[in-house]
């Protein structure tokens, strides 16, 4: 089993200062992020977000340092591909000008051999669909 | 902090399906218990078609459809087609993955900075 690492950056008019709430507030997360979503905004605190029809994420803040970084664990409810708290996204917002660069990588990602074959993948792979059509 | 990343597209050896593809592919249930069937060991076409209330002639084009978008391979074993879940086609889970994300980031974008103009400056 290999593990694999994804990244997104973006440009953002705003200062980190402004930006930082949407990766905290459960009213604002699911602006960008999901549909619904609760959390507890402190190291070992609560971080659910619920996508489309039940693709339910789940994870606690690993941490969060305002208004430069969040990191969280991230995995899917009942499934052993990507179960809860198996994977890690870290969140960076960097002050350039009056901008923001918001730096994300999702670690720890479970590609190959063995996420095939255990069971539960296909609703991975249902749930990552809802997501990225949401 | 550190510097920014510029996050290119990962250059894969091997051909891979645009994740799209394999988002549509397993969009449809009935494909993706066709996957499920041939996850551990390989099935003919007529094989799998017994699992489902349609034509053999309608699994036919799912299957077609699931092997184009990667996921499948296909043999052919006298008259029959043979398929089995294509071990490569998975990978595409991270490709998934890598679009959800700048996809996410740029609604957040366009949250805060509409939010911004909101409340102004604060």
């Amino acid at each position: 089993m290999t593990q694999d690492v994804v990244t997104a950056s973006i440009r953002i008019r705003a200062t980190p200062e402004q930006v930082f709430p949407y990766l905290t507030d459960p009213e604002l997360l699911p602006l960008w992020l999901g549909e619904w979503a609760d959390t507890n905004p402190e190291p070992g605190g609560r971080f659910a977000i619920n996508f489309g029809d039940g693709g339910k994420v789940r994870g606690t803040y690993v941490l969060i340092s305002p208004p430069h970084r969040v990191a969280f664990t991230w995995g899917l409810q009942e499934n052993t591909v990507l179960p809860e708290g198996s994977s890690t996204v870290e969140i960076y917002l960097t002050a350039d000008g009056e901008d923001t660069i918001v730096d994300l990588t999702h670690h720890d990602l479970p590609v190959g051999e063995r996420a095939r074959h255990e069971a539960g993948w296909e609703t991975c792979l249902t749930k990552l669909t809802e997501a990225a059509h949401s | 902090m550190t510097a920014v990343k510029a996050s290119k597209q990962p250059q894969t050896a091997t051909k891979v399906s645009s994740p799209d593809a394999v988002l549509k592919a397993i969009a449809d249930p009935h494909r993706r218990h066709m996957l499920k069937l041939v996850q551990t060991s390989e099935m003919a076409a007529g094989q799998i078609a017994i699992h489902f209330d349609m034509t053999q002639q309608a699994v036919s084009l799912h299957l077609k459809t699931l092997e184009r978008a990667g996921l499948l391979n296909e043999r052919r074993d006298g008259t029959r087609r043979m398929y089995s879940l294509r071990p490569q086609g998975l990978e595409s889970v991270r490709d998934v993955l890598a679009e959800l994300w700048p996809d996410a980031l740029a609604r957040l974008k366009r949250a805060v900075e509409a939010g911004k103009t909101q409340k102004g400056k604060t």
